[in-house]
């Protein structure tokens, strides 16, 4: 009974202790006006929120002040939240979820509050507009470290953006293993939806995972006529399909260079994947062209992709042994155009490529073509030069408007840093895109609004429980994607599946309609496209 | 049955107890304590720079997410706390005195629990000793990969263990304990003698093993720890001093103090180049070539910033951030001026423990680029970072010394020494007599007025076009004619000439960096390195 009582003094005493650390969340009765506005990490100013997005979390960066007040307030109701000065403001997620429900279409204005030696200060107010549609709910990205060429742990993580639950979809070895060490990549959703799941892993346990229905099974996308095996991915929308590009890539570090490092193909073709038959069969195949990040329109109809001519960099002379070190010395010219084939589902038939934008007649490169889900924009990232625009301060986001053929870049949502890797909502109004602009180093995941006349608004970095992980996390966020419900998998079962299986080898069977045009000797198709209208060599096919 | 054969041996043992005394003279020592102090003398100032070395490599901080990493690992909670104890060894006698407080404790509670009797009490100093023994076979290896929260992590648990165990005997069998700073009453000087006789051999067994199989270890972590406070002093020094030990670690740090203080072309074959074999071991188990421990400040002070930060973030990929490369990173992010990934960096570093210093010091220079450049160690880098860019791919070896050979171009006569020295360092000829020409009309320095004397074979008359070196001329032909009888088989005899010709680039040029490898202090064979 005396130690029953000694606990709940000792707990009585904590509770009062831990309490009295945190200021009390009420907005101070006096205080001075300042005539500027509070810096705030991360950016929340002026921005347009989706009404299901977690509780914004901020630090107030102010050196002087011992205590933090930040009252946040609609038409009807208000969140006052409290902190010291090395804390964060946190909102409650109840007050916070009622705040934005009924403020939606609405503004919010943030009031903060600095105590500091001389009294306590009010800033100038700023605003979050509350959007009326909500964003997908999931976002899956691989953490790994920016910038390296060996790999040991990583993963494919899921976070709900409406709380700050992340869990993961697959990790590899925590502990290293030499012997199972592999890498994983290029995870991708059939339209939004974790019905259909892709993702590649490399080295030890290689090959392709599909997951439907809650299964997971591995392929090899093996064949003499492939490059490699599948890269990047696209779940056709309504057949059983994917679109997938192969890529013999190799990556270089500057020395002295603004851009760290460079990521280059030196051969590319396009994939066509029948998940049902499991067959492969070759889109583009071209010898002397570099085909890459294919993505369905909507309807199922259209297969947009990049595509750069790499023959006109190339001396003759040199052998092809040395092809990768002749395009790294003109890295900076190697450009990618916007290419668009079109698709018959019930026939399983291509039709002709056709130049959608063609950048490298403005000295620019296309990389990453998304069509939004109503199928009225096509989202890419154009940059000087190259295809991993990951690695390109010149990368910015544009849109290609279908309806009118307008091309023009989302000037609100873009940095002067790498603004590249993105994913639209299934509801065409907000997309998610990997940004380096909040170090230069570590691409961090931005929301941005993307309202009906095509125009994007201000974005913003996802929330975090502690908005100064954001700095803590020596990760990139690779690969967002956007998915309405949570993967239907559990890691148990894909390790299963990755450790426990070889993986099925897909059969190659040629489509006769594929565009092959290779230097010197007969594809498995007679067709070429047409003359000037085509990304792919000018060179005439055997 | 069980009461009665309990008590039959105790009266002798009592007997004995009371006879003690009378035997006892006044040679009888405090063996605990004296251990004690042992292992704090050897844990502090004969391996406290190993172990300093080893927080340098390791990571801790308050906040389990930063350390998420870690905890995440089979025994991370242990990883975690064995790295929290590893941080008092900022300072190496406050590190050792926790370190030999463990030890000591950890064998009086096994002498308890194994309720071990005076004969046999120097078993209980057999774990402890096991421990050091163990820590000194590893060598480089307690820190290489990161594992760096095993050095306190095994000790603790040993200990939490052994004071549960001992818990329980004392509850259930309230047995006196033997005094801990005392002598034990039960003790005989025989006893007492055998215990000293156990832990002085074995100590010296361990320092012998030490000295004689694992001789650089010390000197490596000596000299890495130098390079980070910037003696350079010290480090030439030092590697002048263990001039015919060679490995790469040491080879940079000394290289690099050359460089900082404009030696590099007068001194920098003063130790041997032939590189015997370490014993270290990457991740995968296999043996390593040590690199990890000298490419990014190689790369860092030779001027190659990005490669640099490139040889952080892929030893970051592969052990999770350290002390070592979040410092260097935020050095280099400053040279770049990357003021918030500089400000990232310092943001965890502030978080750990001890490295207030290194946070205020650095932290002004954020968004001071005159700060930056006003510092004495960053000015001299600046002095050889490239004109141009081109790839890591282009980037010849040595990489300790850094120098790009594709580069004919630099920013200042240190760049172009560093380039001539590097030529001469790799034995590529060509390439140095393709950087000669803005030195001509001028007096070299010696390595590359040894360097101009011995192209002039292939290159007649190019020696014309500088001054003072007919005065080297004698000394080349004499080492020649000296030489001539051992140039049939080099390698075999490089090293018995190394002492002879120390720090002369024609023996170098002939003798050095073949491959030769001392045969004595390594078990090991040569690396399987060319010239690098």
């Amino acid at each position: 009974m005396r130690y029953t009582l000694l606990y709940i003094y000792i707990i009585a005493a904590s509770t009062l202790l831990l309490s009295g650390c945190k200021p009390k969340a009420e907005v101070p009765a006096q205080f001075a006006e300042a005539d500027t506005e509070a810096a705030i990490y991360p950016d929340y100013k002026d921005i347009v929120v989706p009404p299901n997005i977690a509780p914004l979390n901020f630090l107030v960066k102010d050196s002087i002040a011992t205590a933090f007040v930040a009252r946040l307030h609609g038409s009807k109701s208000e969140i006052i939240a409290a902190s010291s000065a090395n804390d964060a403001i946190r909102m409650d997620s109840t007050q916070w979820r009622a705040l934005l429900t009924e403020n939606k279409g609405g503004d919010i204005s943030v009031d903060i509050y600095a105590k500091r030696p001389d009294g306590w200060v009010h800033f100038k107010p700023h605003k979050i507009s509350v959007a009326e549609e909500p964003i997908d709910a999931f976002l899956s990205y691989r953490l790994i470290e920016p910038g390296y060429e060996l790999y040991r742990q990583l993963g494919i993580y899921q976070r709900n953006l409406t709380t700050f639950e992340e869990v993961p979809v697959y990790e590899n070895n925590r502990e290293y293993n030499d012997g199972e060490n592999h890498c994983v990549n290029c995870h991708n959703y059939r339209m939004g939806s974790t019905e259909s799941m892709v993702f590649h892993v490399r080295s030890n346990h290689g090959g392709t995972i599909i997951v439907q229905d809650g299964k997971a099974h591995k392929i090899q996308l093996k064949d003499s006529t492939i490059i490699t095996s599948g890269v990047y991915p696209s779940w056709h929308p309504t057949e059983n399909l994917l679109a997938f590009s192969t890529n013999k890539t190799g990556q270089a570090f500057h020395l002295y260079h603004p851009e760290k490092l460079e990521v280059m193909d030196e051969k590319s073709d396009l994939l066509l994947y029948d998940v049902t038959k499991n067959e492969v069969s070759h889109i583009i195949r071209t010898s002397d062209d570099l085909e890459t990040f294919p993505c369905w329109s909507p309807d199922g109809r259209t297969l947009y992709y990049c595509s750069a001519k790499r023959n006109y960099l190339l001396d003759p002379t040199v052998p092809d042994t040395l092809i990768t070190q002749q395009l790294l010395l003109k890295f900076d010219s190697l450009r990618y155009n916007l290419m668009s084939i079109p698709f018959d589902p019930k026939t399983r038939s291509f039709g002709q490529p056709r130049m959608e934008v063609n950048a490298a007649a403005e000295s620019k490169s296309i990389a990453v073509p998304r069509v939004s889900p109503d199928g009225r924009y096509v989202l890419y990232t154009r940059g000087d030069y190259g295809q991993f625009h990951i690695w390109h301060k010149s990368s910015d986001l544009w849109v290609k408007d279908l309806q009118s053929g307008d091309c023009y870049p989302l000037t609100e949502a873009n940095s002067p840093d790498v603004d590249s890797f993105h994913s639209w909502s299934s509801n065409s109004r907000w997309f998610v895109f990997s940004s380096r602009r909040m170090d230069g180093n570590y691409t961090r995941p931005f929301i941005a609004y993307f309202d009906k006349d095509g125009k994007a608004h201000k974005p913003f970095v996802i929330p975090q429980e502690d908005p100064e992980w954001n700095i803590l996390l020596l990760k990139s966020y690779n690969v967002p994607e956007l998915s309405r419900d949570a993967v239907r998998i559990s890691e148990k079962d894909l390790r299963q599946c990755i450790y426990e299986t070889e993986g099925e080898n897909a059969v190659y069977k040629p489509n006769p309609t594929a565009i092959v045009v290779l230097d010197g000797m007969t594809g498995a198709s007679p067709r070429k496209p047409a003359d000037g209208t085509t990304g792919a060599s000018p060179k005439k096919p055997e | 049955m069980s009461k009665k054969s309990f008590k039959q041996p105790q009266k002798p043992a009592q007997q004995k107890v009371a006879a003690a005394p009378q035997k006892r003279g006044k040679r009888l020592l405090p063996v605990l304590p004296i251990f004690f102090l042992l292992t704090w003398l050897w844990a502090a100032w004969y391996y406290g720079s190993v172990f300093y070395i080893s927080r340098e490599y390791s990571l801790w901080s308050a906040d389990t997410r930063i350390m998420g990493f870690i905890l995440c690992q089979p025994y991370g909670i242990l990883r975690y706390i064995g790295r929290a104890m590893l941080l008092l060894y900022k300072y190496p006698w406050l590190g050792g005195l926790l370190m030999a407080a463990m030890l000591t404790a950890g064998s009086w509670l096994v002498g308890y629990c194994m309720r071990l009797k005076a004969t046999w009490r120097p078993v209980q100093y057999l774990p402890a000793l096991l421990y050091m023994a163990i820590v000194t076979w590893y060598g480089l290896d307690i820190f290489f990969e990161a594992r760096t929260g095993f050095i306190f992590g095994i000790p603790f648990v040993a200990l939490v263990v052994l004071c549960i165990w001992s818990i329980m005997i004392r509850s259930f069998s309230r047995k006196p304990a033997p005094a801990f700073i005392g002598i034990p009453k039960d003790e005989t000087p025989r006893q007492n003698g055998l215990q000293l006789l156990v832990i002085v051999v074995a100590m010296a067994a361990i320092i012998g093993f030490d000295l004689w199989q694992r001789p650089y270890v010390r000197v490596i972590c000596k000299l890495l720890d130098m390079e980070y406070r910037q003696d350079w002093a010290g480090i030439q020094k030092l590697a002048r001093a263990h001039a015919t030990m060679s490995n790469r670690p040491m080879a940079c740090s000394y290289a690099i103090s050359l460089v900082q203080t404009g030696q590099v072309s007068e001194r920098l074959f003063e130790i041997r180049m032939d590189y015997d074999s370490l014993y270290i071991h990457g991740m995968d188990g296999h043996h390593n070539n040590a690199s990890s421990l000298y490419v990014p400040e190689g790369n860092y002070f030779g001027g190659f910033i990005q490669s640099s930060q490139h040889a952080c973030m892929e030893q970051m990929v592969m052990t999770g951030p350290t002390i070592r490369l979040l410092k260097l990173s935020t050095k280099c992010a400053l040279m770049n001026q990357e003021w918030e990934l500089a400000e990232k960096y310092l943001t965890i570093l502030r978080k750990v423990p001890f490295e207030g210093a290194f946070c205020e010091k650095y932290g002004k220079m954020v968004r001071r680029l005159d700060l930056v450049n006003a510092d004495k160690e960053m000015a001299m880098i600046r002095l050889t970072e490239p004109l141009h860019d081109s790839f890591e791919n282009q980037y010849q070896q040595p990489l300790f010394m850094g120098y790009n050979l594709m580069l004919v171009e630099g920013r200042s006569q240190n760049a172009l020494l560093n380039s001539l020295v590097v030529c001469l360092y790799t034995k590529l000829m060509p390439q140095f007599i393709e950087r000669l020409e803005p030195l001509a009309g001028s007096t070299p320095p010696s390595i590359i007025m040894d360097g101009i004397l011995l192209a002039e074979n292939k290159h007649p008359g190019i020696a014309q076009n500088f001054n003072g070196l007919n005065f080297r001329q004698p000394q080349l032909q004499a080492f020649i004619q000296n030489t001539q009888p051992y140039m049939s088989d080099r390698p075999a005899h490089a090293y018995e000439l190394f002492p002879k010709y120390k720090g002369y680039y024609p023996y170098y040029y002939f003798f050095g960096n073949l491959k030769a490898t001392r045969k004595g202090y390594t078990s090991l064979s040569s690396s399987s390195s060319g010239v690098n």
